[in-house]
């Protein structure tokens, strides 16, 4: 026969592994850190980079703007972003991108290279049934 | 004789008075007068800025202290907001290697890149530096060198055109005077 503490113990863990599994399995928030750079040269996109790693420490602020993505049930967001990288990547410039141009003209012969960064921004990533919500965090 | 006189000049006096009054003869007093009766309440509204007053008259009441703003076209005012339109051009990479999808995307990426620095010339300005060598008294070398550095958000892409490899993309920014000043 155990005692009444005993139980008490024996089922407070059973809940905090119950809740720990539906917050894992049902609804995963994460922060994750993007940085998209693209460079166009006399004209035509010569480099494009999209870096996203997952924040090892919570990011701070209040969610700005939000875009929904199909995820098929995935919560690997490259694999999402891969797959929708067009709205992606329009959502990202309406955050804010920084335009750096320089151009020479040497003897009336002209170079150009235009680069646009997004700056490493942190985005709130929840994954819910099969629907991504991303928000930036401003 | 004497008082008749006297008496005729009187009357004749009068009725000179009375013409003055509402003929051309005393047009000058009135005139200083209504001068005089304008000036005062515009001197007195100065320093008040009228309900009745649109947008660009508020403005110049604020900075009438700045001897360098003076009309309202010259900058951006108060509440009122400002739309820069631009065309930005770009040109696919490949001749002929990649498909037609391939060639848009690749095209309206470096036609955006293009929208967004000419924003930029339009919202900062640009920087521009020139070298020429002359030598022997002709010109070497005409170096020119121009550069812009801005961030640009909540830029729109109003309408994509792609013809003939050449994809031409019209962007268009309001800005408002909050935003400006941010």
């Amino acid at each position: 026969m155990r005692s009444r503490d005993g139980t008490y113990f024996i089922s407070c863990t059973v809940l905090s592994i119950i809740f720990f599994l539906l917050s894992t399995t049902f609804l995963q928030a994460s922060d994750y850190l993007i940085s998209y750079r693209y460079v166009v040269k006399d004209s035509i996109l010569y480099n494009e980079t999209l870096a996203i790693s997952k924040s090892m420490l919570g990011c701070f602020g209040q969610p700005n703007q939000l875009l929904i993505l199909e995820s098929d049930g995935s919560s690997n967001l490259k694999k999402i972003i891969s797959k929708n990288s067009i709205e992606f990547i329009d959502f990202i410039q309406t955050l804010g991108m920084q335009v750096e141009n320089r151009e020479i003209t040497i003897n009336a012969r002209n170079k150009s290279t235009t680069i646009l960064t997004l700056k490493t921004t942190c985005f709130k990533v929840d994954f819910n049934d099969k629907i991504a919500r991303i928000s930036s965090l401003k | 004789m004497k008082k008749t006189i006297v008496g005729l000049l009187l009357v004749l006096n009068i009725g000179a008075f009375a013409s003055c009054a509402d003929k051309n003869g005393c047009q000058d007093e009135t005139v200083v007068e209504q001068v005089y009766t304008q000036s005062v309440p515009v001197a007195q509204n100065q320093c008040h800025v009228n309900e009745t007053m649109n947008v660009c008259e508020q403005e110049e009441l604020f900075v009438q202290d700045c001897p360098i703003v003076k009309t309202c076209d010259n900058y951006l005012a108060r509440n009122s907001e400002v739309k820069v339109s631009v065309f930005g051009q770009g040109v696919a990479p490949c001749d002929g290697t990649c498909s037609p999808a391939q060639a848009y995307a690749l095209a309206k990426r470096a036609a955006i890149a293009d929208g967004y620095r000419l924003i930029a010339e339009k919202i900062k300005g640009v920087y521009v530096e020139g070298d020429d060598v002359v030598k022997n008294m002709m010109i070497k070398r005409s170096t020119v060198r121009t550069w812009v550095s801005a961030t640009i958000r909540n830029a729109n892409i109003v309408e994509t055109t792609f013809k003939d490899g050449l994809c031409e993309v019209e962007m268009e920014l309001t800005l408002s005077h909050a935003q400006f000043y941010r």
